[in-house]
C-alpha cells in the first residue's frame, strides 16, 4: 500500500524518486539546459568569446544577418545541410531495409550484422580518411573508373560532386546502426502473417510490401527521425574529408559553419543565431515526421 | 531526517567541489615564487626542444619567476585559447597567429604592450614583422615567427621544358606553367604547372595575396573594407583563372604532398617550406629553386608576410614579470651574434623578425634558397589582422576557389567576396 502524502504534498516515495532522479536532472541542467539558455542569450548578443564581460545586446541583428538571402547561410549552407541530411537518410534507410531484410533470410545472421555494424564502431576520422583516399584522383574509385574507360572525377575537389560524395559516405557509415534496429523490428513481426500470406499464394515481393514494410513502420520511423536529426547536426565527417567545407562552400553545413563562426572568427552571436535557426528547423521536421506517423496510427513512444 | 541530511551534504560537497574546480590559481607558488605559463603551438621538435631549452635557462637564472610551457597543436591553438580564457584559466603569455590579433584585442585578451617595450620592439623589428603583429595602431606583442612567400620551382622539370631561369613576369610565369603541365589520357594530373593553393589554414588566399602585392594591390583597408577587388585584384585572379582554364593549375593538388615527388613544377609557398623540403627530398633537394614572386611587368615582385606574436594576457596576475620574461626571451644573446630567439627561429628555417638577427644570419646563409625569402621581408605586404580579417580571408578563399574549381569569372567572384567582408 502506498504511503500517505505528507503535508508538503510530496510523499516519501516521491521524495526518494526525485532524489534518484536528481543526478540525471543535474547533469541534464548543467550540460544541456544551461548551454541552451546561454546560446539563446548569445543569439541576441554580440560577443567575441573569451571575456563574458564583453557580451553586448544586439537585438535581432544576428538573425537578420544569418537569414539574409544574399548571405551564405541560407544558400548554400542550409540547403547543403538539408540535402546532406535528406540524401544520407534516404540512402541509409533504403540500404538498411534491404540489408536487414536480406540478413533476416541468411544463415550466420550475427556475423552479417557485425560486418555491417563495423562502420558504426569505427571512428569518423578513420572512415573519413579511408574514403578520402579512395576518392583521390589516383585513388581506388578513380582507378576502377579509369579501367572502365571513364576519366578521373575530382570527387572532393569538384564542387558538383563533393556534397554527394560525402553524403554517400555518411549514409554508408549509418547503415549498421539502422540495420540493428530494423532487424529487431523484423524479428517482432509474427511468422503467422507470412504463413497465411503463403497459403493465399502471395509472392515474396507482395509479402515484403504488404506485411514487412507496414509492420516495420514503427522501427522505420525511429530510424528516420534519429538519422535525420543526426544528418542535420553532422559535421565531423565533413571536416575530415574536406577540411573546410569546400570546395567553394559546396560541403559546408550549418554545424560546421557555426563552429567556424564561433571558434575561428570569434562571432559567437552569429554562431548562436545559426544554432537557433537549425534548432527550429530540426524541431519542425521532427514534429512533422511524428505528426505524419500519428496520422497513420503509429505508436511512437 | 537522514535523507535530508544526505541531500544537504551532497549539495555542500558539490558546491565545494565546483568551487575548487572553478577557482584559478593565483600564479604564485606557496613559497612566494611567481609561476608564469606560456601557451603556444610549439609542441613538436625542434620547436618544442628549442623553447624548452630557453625556458630552462630562464628558470635557472630567475628562481623567483618560474615559467612553464604549455603546448597544443596549431589547429587547436585558437580553440584552446578561447576555452581557457572564457573559463578564467588563460595562460599568462599567449603565442598567437597575427591574423587573430584583432579578435584577441577586441575581446580583451592581449594586454597593451608597455611603452618602453613597445619602443624597443618598433626600433628592432622589420616592417613586415611589425605590420603582421599590429592591429590599427596597436602593437600586440613581440613578433616571433615571420614567414614570407616566394616562388618555389623544380629546376629539373623546368629545364626539361627548356626553361633555364625562373619566370620574372606574369607572362613568363603563365607560359612556363602551361609548358610544364602534364596530364595523362584519363585527365589525371601528372605535373601541375603552378600550384596556387596549399594545405592548411592559408589555402588559396596567401598565393593570391602575394600576386596581388606583386601587382601593387592590397587586401584590406585600415577600417577593414575590402581592397582586393580593384584592378590589381582582378588582374591577379585573371592570371589564376587563365592558368586554371589551361589546366596548368589544379586545386585538387596539394603541393606539400606532391612537390617532393615531382608532381608540381612551381608553387607559391611560404618560407617555412624550405625546412620541410630538405627533410622530405633529401638528396633531391638540389632540384629545388626559390625565386621572388614576379609581378605583371619585369622587375616587379611581391610577397605576403604573416607572423606570430607573444603577448601578455590581460588577465595575468603578474604582467610585469611576464613582460620581463618576454623581453629576456626575445633579447637575450645566443651564439653567433644573434639573439637566442633569432637562433631558435633560424634553426627551424624561419626568418628571425628582428632586423639585426636577420641581417647577421643572411651573411652566412648556407642555402641560397633562403635568400629570396629573407629579401622578401623588406617588401612583403604584411597580412592584415583586424577583428574581421580571418573571416575576410575565408571569404576571399571561397571566391578564389569559385574561379579555380568552378570557372567563375574573377570580376564576379571578387565583387561577391568584397560584399561579404564586414568593415570593422
Amino acid at each position: 500500500m502506498a504511503a500517505a502524502p505528507g503535508r508538503g504534498g510530496i510523499h516519501r516515495d516521491g521524495r526518494a524518486a526525485y532524489l534518484f532522479l536528481a543526478p540525471a536532472l543535474l547533469f541534464f541542467c548543467v550540460f544541456l539546459v544551461l548551454p541552451f539558455l546561454f546560446a539563446v542569450v548569445l543569439a541576441f548578443s554580440d560577443w567575441g568569446g573569451f571575456d563574458l564581460g564583453t557580451i553586448e545586446f544586439a537585438g535581432v541583428s544576428n538573425f537578420a544577418d544569418v537569414l539574409r538571402f544574399d548571405g551564405s547561410f541560407v544558400r548554400p549552407i542550409l540547403v547543403n545541410t538539408l540535402l546532406f541530411a535528406v540524401g544520407s537518410v534516404t540512402l541509409a534507410t533504403f540500404g538498411s531495409v534491404l540489408v536487414a531484410y536480406c540478413i533476416d533470410r541468411l544463415s550466420f545472421q550475427g556475423f552479417w550484422r557485425v560486418l555491417y555494424f563495423l562502420p558504426v564502431v569505427a571512428t569518423v576520422v578513420a572512415i573519413g580518411n579511408v574514403w578520402k583516399m579512395m576518392y583521390q584522383p589516383a585513388g581506388l574509385i578513380n582507378g576502377v573508373l579509369n579501367k572502365l574507360g571513364v576519366n578521373s572525377i575530382g570527387f572532393l575537389s569538384d564542387s558538383s560532386y563533393a556534397l554527394p560524395a560525402v553524403t554517400v559516405v555518411h549514409a554508408w557509415a549509418s547503415i549498421g546502426g539502422a540495420v540493428l534496429i530494423l532487424t529487431a523490428g523484423l524479428k517482432a513481426i509474427p511468422e503467422m502473417y507470412y504463413e497465411a500470406a503463403e497459403v493465399d499464394g502471395a509472392n515474396s515481393w507482395r509479402m515484403f510490401w504488404q506485411i514487412t514494410l507496414p509492420l516495420l513502420r514503427p522501427s522505420l520511423l525511429f530510424v528516420l527521425i534519429t538519422q535525420f536529426i543526426g544528418g542535420l547536426q553532422s559535421f565531423a565527417l565533413i571536416i575530415v574529408m574536406t577540411t573546410d567545407g569546400g570546395p567553394v562552400n559546396s560541403t559546408n553545413v550549418a554545424a560546421f559553419e557555426m563552429y567556424q563562426q564561433a571558434f575561428k572568427f570569434g562571432a559567437w552571436g552569429t554562431a548562436s543565431a545559426m544554432a537557433m535557426v537549425l534548432f527550429v528547423i530540426i524541431l519542425a521536421i521532427t514534429l512533422l515526421q511524428l505528426w505524419i506517423a500519428r496520422r497513420r496510427g503509429e505508436e511512437t513512444s | 531526517m537522514r535523507l535530508h541530511h544526505g541531500v544537504r551534504l551532497a549539495v555542500v560537497l558539490g558546491l565545494l567541489a565546483t568551487g575548487v574546480a572553478c577557482s584559478g590559481g593565483d600564479g604564485s607558488g606557496g613559497d612566494g615564487k611567481v609561476q608564469l605559463t606560456v601557451l603556444s603551438h610549439y609542441g613538436s621538435d625542434p620547436a618544442k626542444a628549442g623553447l624548452d631549452k630557453m625556458i630552462a635557462q630562464w628558470n635557472q637564472e630567475n628562481p623567483d619567476v618560474q615559467v612553464k610551457s604549455e603546448v597544443v597543436k596549431f589547429d587547436d591553438l585558437l580553440t584552446t585559447l578561447t576555452v581557457r580564457q572564457t573559463g578564467g584559466r588563460g595562460a599568462d603569455i599567449v603565442s598567437a597567429y597575427g591574423l587573430w590579433g584583432g579578435q584577441l584585442q577586441k575581446a580583451n585578451v592581449v594586454a597593451k604592450v608597455p611603452d618602453d617595450v613597445a619602443q624597443k620592439i618598433k626600433a628592432s623589428y622589420s616592417p613586415a614583422a611589425l605590420g603582421a603583429v599590429t592591429t590599427g595602431d596597436t602593437l600586440l606583442g613581440y613578433p616571433t615567427e615571420l614567414n614570407t612567400y616566394a616562388l618555389f620551382y623544380n629546376k629539373k622539370i623546368l629545364a626539361a621544358a627548356g626553361v633555364t631561369k625562373p619566370p620574372a613576369t606574369w607572362a613568363e610565369l603563365a607560359d612556363t606553367a602551361k609548358k610544364v603541365a602534364k596530364r595523362d589520357a584519363k585527365g589525371n594530373v601528372q605535373v601541375e604547372g603552378l600550384s596556387l593553393i596549399q594545405d592548411g589554414d592559408n589555402k588559396s588566399a596567401h598565393p593570391f595575396l602575394s600576386l596581388l602585392d606583386a601587382a601593387g594591390g592590397s587586401f584590406l583597408g585600415e577600417d577593414g573594407t575590402a581592397q582586393f577587388a580593384g584592378e590589381q585584384g582582378k588582374a591577379a585572379l585573371g592570371l589564376e583563372a587563365d592558368l586554371a582554364g589551361a589546366k596548368a593549375t589544379d586545386p585538387s593538388i596539394m603541393p606539400t604532398k606532391q612537390f617532393r615527388s615531382g608532381g608540381v613544377a612551381m608553387a607559391i609557398q611560404a618560407g617555412w617550406w624550405v625546412g620541410s623540403l630538405k627533410t622530405q627530398m633529401a638528396g633531391k633537394y638540389s632540384d629545388v629553386g626559390v625565386a621572388p614572386i614576379p609581378g605583371p611587368a619585369a622587375g616587379s615582385k611581391g610577397s605576403l608576410a604573416y607572423g606570430f606574436f607573444m603577448g601578455v594576457n590581460q588577465r595575468s596576475k603578474h604582467p610585469d614579470e611576464a613582460w620581463k620574461f618576454l623581453t629576456w626571451l626575445n633579447e637575450h644573446q645566443g651564439s653567433a651574434g644573434v639573439t637566442g630567439m633569432g637562433e631558435y627561429l633560424a634553426g627551424m628555417g624561419l626568418i628571425p623578425p628582428r632586423t639585426a638577427d636577420a641581417a647577421t644570419l643572411k651573411k652566412s646563409l648556407d642555402d641560397p634558397n633562403l635568400v629570396p625569402i629573407y629579401d622578401a621581408a623588406e617588401y612583403a605586404m604584411p597580412e592584415p589582422n583586424l577583428a574581421g580579417a580571418y573571416e575576410a580571408k575565408t571569404a576571399l578563399h571561397n571566391a578564389i576557389m569559385t574561379v579555380l574549381a568552378d570557372g567563375k569569372s574573377p570580376d564576379e567572384a571578387l565583387t561577391q567576396a568584397a560584399k561579404a567582408v564586414k568593415p570593422q
